[in-house]
């Protein structure tokens, strides 16, 4: 056959779906070095990778490159696993620590409430005691401090089921590490210890001593500064001194 | 067929990238043929989608298809030594290859595969490749090669398919479409004189 004749065979030799007898005439030319069928099989070999190439695209799966670089001895890094796994642990790891953040942070806020609570709630059962304290009609009142140049004033009442109510203004500011503290004095006794108290920046106090105290036998309460763990007896004088039977 | 047109109207561009740089891969071949590791990694990213997607066009299963690429590539390794990094048409030998790989694969199914394959053999050595201007199939012109093949009729692109993905010689394709040898030749030779006018001229050139 002549080059002419085998020039609309060329793709399909290239493809190899050729009848025998015309490969062999094809193979014959390219054997001899045939110049027009060297040129139309280059060509044919294009036009068949153009074809080729119009394959529908779809994509390998991924692992697919993995296997194949395997298949000749190249290893594919795993940097990009590791990288991957270091970005999730690096995004857990902040994420638990700015909620470790946010949790300490609730929590400290949280007993800061709880104790502001507490504290209204103590200030609240304390005013509710002193209102108590002063309805009781036998509350018996009196007076310290009146027409003194600049001394601590206030009022102390006793109840003989409620205790002592200890109010007071003007009270001097207590040196560092020290207290007030109430002196309940029975009539030729020693005087007993009636709890430890503060002022506030003012000067101004109320204290109150639950229990019952038998006014008939109480001589005067009194107010010295003692140390902060309070003392048994006044280890100092008195600064303030009422006597029960005052008013 | 008329669903393979229409594929090949809208999925031709990634197939167009990789064809346009069939002209660089004389560096990559000269890597390859050094045993370097990252080369075979480039070949890969640079073909690998497009001889899967070859493969799965013709043999229309997964399992196979990755078992095919593979092969595909582990020949192109052990043959890059022959390959002529200087004329040789690296991208139109990978897809060469590859398409044989599932013909292989579809005549083994059909008990076939001892008759073909040596042909096959001969058909995809390195040496065929040699002296092909790859460089020549460029985007443009592969777009013209789309557009001469919409111009077949439908008994044109049935026996162009039937060659192209599933390697029918001319006789098998009267016997498959139980019509005459002649009527088909004339079908074969009409539709490749239609896609050569639009390709060839250059390529010849």
């Amino acid at each position: 056959m002549s080059c002419d004749e085998l020039s609309d065979l060329y793709e399909l030799y290239a493809l190899g779906a050729l009848e025998s007898e015309e490969r062999a005439e094809i193979d014959a030319h390219l054997a001899r070095g045939c110049p027009d069928c060297q040129r139309g099989v280059h060509r044919a070999l294009l036009i068949n990778a153009g074809i080729l190439s119009c394959a529908p695209d779809i994509a390998p799966p991924k692992r697919l490159r993995k296997r194949v670089l395997a298949s000749v001895g190249v290893e594919t890094p795993a940097w990009g696993w590791i990288a991957g796994w270091g970005a999730v642990t690096a995004a857990l790891l902040i994420a638990t620590l700015w909620y470790s953040a946010i949790s300490r942070q609730r929590t400290e806020e949280l007993a800061i409430a709880r104790r502001q609570v507490a504290q209204t709630d103590a200030a609240l059962a304390r005013v509710q005691q002193v209102l108590d304290f002063l309805d009781a009609p036998e509350t018996r009142q009196v007076s310290f401090g009146a027409g003194q140049p600049s001394p601590p004033r206030g009022r102390v009442l006793l109840n003989p089921a409620k205790g002592v109510l200890f109010i007071a203004a003007n009270l001097p500011a207590l040196p560092r590490g020290k207290t007030y503290e109430m002196w309940v004095i029975p009539k030729g006794g020693a005087p007993r210890p009636a709890g430890l108290f503060q002022s506030d920046q003012h000067g101004n106090a109320v204290h109150l001593q639950p229990g019952p105290v038998d006014l008939s036998t109480t001589s005067a309460v009194a107010v010295s500064v003692e140390p902060e763990s309070g003392s048994a007896a006044p280890t100092t004088q008195p600064i303030i001194v009422a006597p029960a039977a005052g008013s | 067929m008329r669903i393979f047109n229409v594929l090949f109207g809208i999925l031709i561009l990634p197939a167009l990238s990789a064809l346009l740089r069939f002209a660089d891969d004389g560096e990559l071949v000269a890597a390859l043929k050094q045993r370097d590791p990252d080369a075979m990694a480039k070949l890969y990213d640079r073909y690998g989608r497009l001889a899967y997607s070859i493969i799965i066009r013709m043999v229309r299963n997964e399992a196979a298809a990755e078992d095919l690429v593979q092969e595909t590539f582990l020949r192109i390794w052990n043959r890059i030594q022959a390959f002529d990094d200087e004329k040789g048409a690296l991208g139109p030998w990978v897809l060469a290859v590859a398409r044989n790989r599932a013909i292989d694969y579809l005549r083994s199914a059909e008990g076939r595969k001892i008759e073909t394959a040596l042909e096959l053999e001969a058909l995809e050595q390195p040496a065929m490749f040699q002296s092909v201007e790859s460089g020549l199939l460029n985007a443009d012109r592969v777009r013209r090669l789309k557009r001469a093949f919409e111009k077949l009729t439908p008994n044109q692109r049935e026996v162009i398919e039937l060659a192209y993905w599933e390697g029918l010689s001319q006789t098998e394709m009267s016997e498959r479409l139980k019509q005459p040898l002649g009527t088909v030749k004339t079908w074969v030779r009409t539709a490749l004189r239609t896609l050569r006018e639009e390709l060839g001229e250059a390529v010849v050139a």
